[in-house]
């Protein structure tokens, strides 16, 4: 615990200075190739043929991939977690949205790539594309997925997480008002001054070497593998020096296509994503739309909430089901509400798809609770953060999916909020503890919700 | 076309079509790697370097219009096995977290102590402007730089108190 309060350098602040750090784009292999792709001009279209002829002929382009060369196409990330994989590598059928990936080229260097992608015929026929999330469940809505225009295997079978609790229409019956508010964050592009980057390079005896800028080394090694139908000891993955990721390096988004155009062509590959693509086509934050009706009592108590989730997932579910079963977890926030009725749907539109970032699905859902509870605060005229204080989460309160907490910090959190603030305090909220609820601060609304610490 | 330009205080001589930008002979043809291509559009500042002792985005200049000039880089702020004040103030200041952006706010920021730049925040943001960190470090740079202007010495075995930082002279 030697460094726990210590004031240590930074340990690799020496070389990020004197340009001894090392990113995938400086690893220098002589005869290295450059990697382009071909990507969807459309944001939802039927493929109707692909010709790569006219680039396979040009005189310095050594490979070009399209699904054909894939033993995998489709492969789930986290299919290991029960999501099942419903995104191709390429495109096979259908693109899904712009920027999405056709083909890729290897070839002597840039320019060349860049004309060898031009060189790839392929004949689309366009078809309405769907961009709003709240229009996704019209009937007249244009079908954007082969599973529908909302993810359907949550638990197996079921179209949204959900989560039931207490109950929901005797909290409302009791409620002296019904604050309702709708909340939308936009989508967010992560921007690391490192775009999206991978070398590989072939070794002698059939291994490759896959140099990454991944955030997730294994788990990126695990998707090309699955893709390529390959055991693990056949790829050396080099990571763990990243130029920003910020959640967008979690997709492993050029490692596979990287690898296929060094297994083809024989030799070293190169694919670095230019800044526009970063913006068109890498992986998001994702817009939200979230719908709060609480059920509140004039004195400051919220006796149940009603929320649905409307998650925009982009083109294809990728991790989506993890952040939305995060959400819901979280839908209260920092606070104790003891009946609920939260639907979260993970909802596809054809816009690029959409990824981790920071608090993946519940910065999102903070935003919203927060708001939500300022606009309470207004609607029956208390102080907020004394609102705040009295519905704070308590040793012994349940979460939404019913775990009782251990170490609730809201109490002490909003203390030394207040304090670092100058905000005062009423003589309750200043000498309020974690300790599980008693008294005043516990109304007969909730002691049903309360769990036992120790079964945690 | 051929071409020579000085790098770090070597003469080295360029086989490339004129239009071609500099970062990319840095880069590509000389295997100097500290710039580093993060926008090439000249909007995010990690590919500036010295020509002529004037911060550049070595992205958008042709390697025709640096002919003769001399090309700094991170490469050539201090000997071998040595630091420039600026370098060890980034060190001690925690001023780099991934590194990416680091060596074109170094560039830009020994140009603006070479040119005599105080340890005025809001001229030193001033200088450093065109730079985007993402890491959000700003803060962090501010004070290296401030510190290597005054001609603080460095203890690079620890790392200064950022809970204290103050935002001397910036707008906030």
């Amino acid at each position: 615990m030697k460094a726990v309060g210590a004031r240590l350098p930074r340990y690799d602040a020496h070389e990020h200075v004197s340009a001894g750090t090392r990113y995938v784009d400086d690893v220098r292999i002589p005869g290295t190739l450059w990697a382009k792709a071909l990507r969807s001009p459309h944001d939802h279209a039927e493929i109707v043929s692909i010709d790569t002829s006219a680039a396979e002929a040009m005189e310095g382009v050594h490979a070009v991939v399209t699904y054909k060369d894939v033993h995998k196409n489709v492969h789930g990330h986290i299919e290991g977690l029960g999501v099942p994989g419903d995104e191709p590598l390429f495109a096979e059928t259908h693109v899904r949205y712009k920027g999405q990936p056709v083909a890729a080229v290897a070839a002597d260097n840039e320019a060349l790539a860049i004309r060898a992608t031009e060189a790839i015929q392929v004949t689309y026929k366009e078809l309405p594309s769907l961009l709003d999330v709240r229009k996704a469940f019209d009937g007249d809505a244009p079908q954007v997925h082969h599973w529908g225009n909302w993810y359907p295997h949550f638990e197996g079978e079921m179209d949204r997480r959900q989560i039931r609790k207490g109950d929901i229409d005797q909290a409302f019956e009791q409620a002296d008002v019904i604050v309702q508010g709708v909340y939308r964050p936009a989508a967010i592009e992560h921007i690391p001054m490192e775009t999206q980057v991978c070398q590989v390079v072939p070794e002698a005896g059939g291994r490759f070497v896959v140099y990454s800028a991944t955030q997730a080394m294994y788990f990126s090694m695990g998707v090309v593998a699955a893709h390529l139908n390959w055991p693990l000891n056949k790829l050396k993955f080099v990571g763990g020096t990243t130029g920003g990721g910020f959640g967008g390096k979690v997709d492993s988004a050029t490692e596979t296509i990287t690898t296929l155009l060094a297994i083809k062509s024989h030799r070293p590959v190169r694919w670095r994503w230019t800044r526009m693509e970063e913006f068109l086509c890498s992986s998001t934050r994702a817009p939200w739309h979230m719908e709060i009706a609480d059920a509140v009592t004039k004195d400051g108590w919220i006796l149940g909430r009603k929320m649905l989730t409307l998650h925009d997932a982009g083109a294809f579910a990728r991790f989506s089901p993890y952040g939305v079963t995060k959400h819901a977890f979280h839908h209260t926030g920092a606070y104790t509400i003891p009946n609920l009725e939260f639907n979260g749907y993970v909802v596809y539109t054809n816009r690029v798809p959409t990824t981790a970032m920071r608090g993946f699905g519940v910065t999102s859902v903070s935003f919203a609770t927060e708001t939500h509870i300022e606009r309470i605060a207004q609607t029956i005229g208390m102080d907020p953060v004394e609102l705040r204080m009295k519905n704070a989460t308590r040793l012994g309160d349940t979460s939404p999916n019913g775990i009782p907490y251990v170490d609730p910090s809201t109490v002490p959190v909003i203390q030394a909020i207040s304090d670092a603030a100058g905000v005062e305090l009423s003589a309750h909220s200043r000498t309020m503890t974690s300790a599980m609820r008693s008294g005043e601060d516990l109304p007969e609304h909730l002691v049903a919700q309360m769990g036992n610490p120790e079964d945690h | 076309m051929s071409l020579n330009i000085t790098v770090n205080g070597a003469s080295r001589t360029v086989n490339a079509e004129p239009l071609t930008p500099l970062l990319h002979v840095l880069r590509e043809e000389l295997d100097v790697l500290s710039p580093k291509a993060g926008c090439q559009n000249g909007g995010c500042g990690t590919c500036t370097v010295l020509v002529d002792g004037e911060p550049r985005r070595s992205c958008l200049l042709p390697i025709a219009a640096v002919e003769g000039a001399e090309i700094r880089t991170v490469e050539g702020l201090a000997p071998p096995g040595q630091l420039s004040p600026l370098q060890e103030a980034w060190i001690h200041h925690y001023a780099a977290q991934c590194g990416f952006c680091t060596g074109g706010f170094l560039m830009a920021a020994t140009a603006y102590l070479e040119n005599g730049g105080s340890d005025d925040h809001t001229e030193i943001a001033k200088a450093l402007g065109g730079h985007v960190c993402r890491c959000t470090g700003y803060v962090k740079i501010l004070d290296a730089v401030s510190a290597a202007a005054r001609g603080d010495s460095f203890d690079l075995t620890t790392t200064a108190a950022g809970l204290h930082t103050t935002l001397k002279g910036v707008d906030q």
